[in-house]
């Protein structure tokens, strides 16, 4: 049982599960993921397929095994940040009581001079020494009239790796969250109609769609303008668009595509005309959808009722149907009514084809369709995660630990002041620092050309104090 | 279709070629000789170089009218002013100027396969609505000054952090091979002109690290970034699309060095295996994933 703990708080372990995970996921870029199995069946071969099937590599990101070498990782990093951070807590965080400085002699930073000076006055010039460097300083006087001293800065630096680990920990979870407690949704929606949200108490409605068109041809936007509704009521309305989403009670709204509708249109162009003994065209007229026009100067009002783009009849069930989502054949399906009201006829009108169907019954007068408006519909992608604020949030202390981490320094100096049998008194002083030696080469010996100075054996700094 | 005007940039690139393989040329002048003037004008045709690149950017930016990270050729500039502003800094604070005969060498590779990209890509494209992330506050802020295009958002970020990372971890891939060749003589105790030059292979492996320790942190921020900008513009802040899975693989190899780098029996030649490892899957999740896995990210 000791030997698996072991294992499993062990940092080859941790590198072990690091590059597995990183070497399994170049699958998943290879083999392409989330189509069907038909799609597969196409792309490879039968043996490949099985496998592909058998191992889940249609979606190994949700895959038991990918998520299994996720649940190794995650219990490494707690195995090592219970094993590691308490001791390393207790002995970083410990009060000084006595300072040690035999510790200098082990270091392979150090330094020994002779000291110049006062012994008590050289104390109090090192603390306020220390301290101008962002030193913490501890400094004892030695019976026999010497000093130990020593001083320190950037602990919280050695806490940096617990602080990412524990970020990745938060942004793991927040995954999980969002894929248990969220939703994923796509809705087409044409203007002015509305839908109700799932798993919401809230409608939204479509109130315009429009795209935005460089000067080259090439679409620089599309827009959607949608109003919240709720109890009945419209609460407000928000223009969205690629890159700006709706928000609301934990649920995105997102421009993600567009389309032209098949089944309907916004606007057609009708044109009358009398055949009979007195010929006459009539001024053409625009309807809206679904909306009762006169036409003036006629006895006719209409009224929109349909539209298919690809127009076509089904003998078999006597209907009609759209071939296609293209308006190869578009066609309005119209209801005429007379002076009093009274509907007359109801009749299919083809732009392609305007004398198909004769004039309107009992008259001379025929009914062109001449032109229409389409309707685009929005395709709006709804998402509702409520795990995204714990990504953010674990991304945003992540960050915090890498400062720690890469950017602050453990430094630690240790002083002595001896005073030797001759009454000359000599300074040892050494200096380890966690990670960056480089860096510290430089500090350490501009450190110390400035104690030599304030020891009284120095007459100048030298220059090596250069960064 | 009026041609867009990027002449002033495609000018300063061809002279930064020039800059780029003059630098280069000198900086392994200097490696294999040792004559000083030669490491000074590797560094003095590197600042010229630096500041013609910076150049680029600027142009690129009012020709564009927008931040100008939004395809290959433009990532390439930026990528490859990144490693050169690096690469001047740790020459300053270091003052080993035979990394430059590597570092450079890299950039100049970089310069060479930008250099090649057919026009198409040099050229500047009206940004796609998906391109179009900027903040709404700037864009307020902005739109009195008429200025509201230069606007940016979640998407610079993303690149140019990202960007800057992997400038970083070219910087490191040098110096790891750097660190490989040396150990080898090292070991062997014996004498050579070539590579007596070079730091002490642990200095190396520390420059190796620092780089690194620069470069993961922004990768990082990259990511991040970049995941929130999707969380915007496709609705989902990871989608496992190649791109993204590939960014991951890269920093898990980056956190493994990470680790080796603090573990008995995989510090030095191990760690800087990974570190080269590391910059191999940056070039895959750059070019590779751009040119030949489908996905979300096909445009740069």
């Amino acid at each position: 049982m000791s030997s698996l703990w072991k294992l499993l708080y062990s940092l080859k372990f941790t590198i072990f599960v690091i590059m597995t995970i990183a070497l399994v996921s170049i699958i998943g870029t290879v083999v392409e993921q989330g189509r069907d199995a038909a799609w597969y069946a196409m792309e490879y071969s039968d043996r490949w397929v099985d496998i592909i099937l058998k191992l889940k590599l249609d979606d190994m990101y949700h895959s038991p095994w990918f998520t299994g070498l996720l649940i190794l990782l995650v219990v490494n990093i707690i195995a090592c940040t219970i094993e590691r951070f308490p001791p390393k807590w207790r002995v970083l965080l410990r009060k000084v009581d006595k300072v040690d400085t035999g510790i200098i002699d082990k270091l392979s930073h150090r330094d020994t001079f002779n000291l110049n000076k006062n012994t008590s006055e050289f104390k109090s010039t090192l603390i306020a020494l220390f301290t101008k460097r962002g030193y913490k300083v501890k400094a004892d006087d030695v019976s026999g009239g010497g000093i130990a001293l020593y001083a320190w800065r950037g602990i919280i630096g050695r806490f940096g790796s617990d602080v990412t680990h524990v970020s990745l920990l938060l942004i793991l979870l927040g995954a999980i969250i969002g894929s248990f407690a969220g939703y994923k949704d796509f809705k087409a929606v044409y203007v002015d109609t509305s839908f109700s949200v799932p798993d919401s108490d809230f409608e939204i409605r479509l109130d315009k769609f429009w795209i935005e068109y460089y000067d080259t041809g090439q679409i620089r936007q599309y827009n959607s303008n949608l109003t919240v509704i709720e109890d009945g009521k419209d609460l407000f309305t928000k223009h969205i668009w690629v890159n700006e989403p709706l928000f609301y009670k934990g649920i995105r709204f997102y421009q993600s595509s567009y389309g032209k509708a098949w089944d309907r249109v916004a606007e057609a162009e009708l044109t009358l005309a009398s055949k009979g003994v007195t010929k006459k065209i009539y001024e053409p007229i625009v309807i809206k959808w679904d909306e009762l026009t006169s036409i003036p100067g006629s006895p006719y009002s209409v009224r929109m009722i349909g539209y298919l783009a690809d127009f076509a009849y089904d003998y078999q069930n006597e209907n009609f149907y759209t071939k296609s989502g293209d308006p190869n054949n578009p066609a309005a399906n119209i209801v005429v009514y007379d002076s009093s009201g009274e509907q007359i006829a109801t009749t299919w009108l083809l732009l392609n084809h305007p004398d198909l169907l004769g004039p309107i019954p009992g008259t001379t007068d025929h009914l062109y369709l001449t032109g229409y408006r389409p309707t685009h519909y929005s395709g709006l992608s709804i998402n509702k995660d409520p795990g995204t604020n714990i990504v953010w949030l674990g991304s945003t202390i992540m960050g915090i630990g890498f400062i720690f981490a890469f950017f602050i320094y453990h430094k630690r100096i240790w002083l002595s002041v001896e005073v030797q049998e001759d009454g000359i008194n000599t300074v040892k002083v050494g200096g380890i620092i966690n990670k960056n030696q480089l860096s510290f080469d430089k500090e350490f010996d501009g450190l110390v050309a400035q104690l030599k100075l304030e020891a009284g054996v120095a007459e100048t700094l030298q220059d090596n104090e250069e960064d | 279709m009026d041609q867009p005007k990027v002449i002033m940039s495609l000018m300063f690139f061809t002279m930064s070629l020039a800059f780029y393989f003059l630098a280069t040329a000198f900086y392994i002048g200097y490696w294999l000789t040792r004559k000083d003037w030669m490491g000074q004008a590797g560094t003095s045709l590197t600042y010229v170089a630096g500041f013609s690149m910076t150049m680029i950017l600027i142009f690129r930016a009012v020709e564009s009218g927008h931040a100008p990270f939004s395809n290959l050729y433009e990532s390439m500039v930026l990528f490859i002013w990144a490693v050169t502003i690096g690469y001047l800094w740790m020459e300053r604070k270091y003052k080993f100027k035979v990394l430059g005969a590597f570092v450079m060498t890299v950039a100049s590779l970089a310069m060479v396969s930008a250099w090649l990209l057919p026009f198409r890509f040099k050229n500047i494209e009206p940004l796609n609505p998906a391109l179009q992330s900027k903040w709404n506050f700037l864009v307020k802020i902005l739109e009195p000054l008429g200025l509201e295009k230069y606007a940016i958002g979640w998407l610079d970020f993303h690149v140019f952090a990202t960007f800057i990372g992997y400038a970083a971890f070219a910087i490191s891939f040098a110096v790891a091979i750097m660190y490989i060749i040396k150990i080898r003589y090292e070991a062997r105790s014996k004498k050579s002109f070539l590579f007596d030059s070079f730091p002490p292979s642990k200095v190396l492996d520390e420059l190796s690290y620092i780089t690194i320790a620069w470069g993961f942190p922004f990768l990082t921020v990259g990511i991040v970034t970049g995941a929130i900008w999707a969380n915007y513009a496709w609705g989902t802040y990871w989608s496992w699309d190649p791109k993204e899975t590939w960014s991951l693989i890269t920093w898990l190899v980056y956190a493994a060095y990470l680790h080796a780098r603090v573990t008995r029996g995989w510090r030095g030649k191990k760690a800087a295996y990974i570190s080269i490892a590391g910059f191999l899957a940056v070039i895959f999740l750059y070019w590779g994933v751009s040119f030949i896995l489908p996905g979300l990210h096909a445009y740069a």
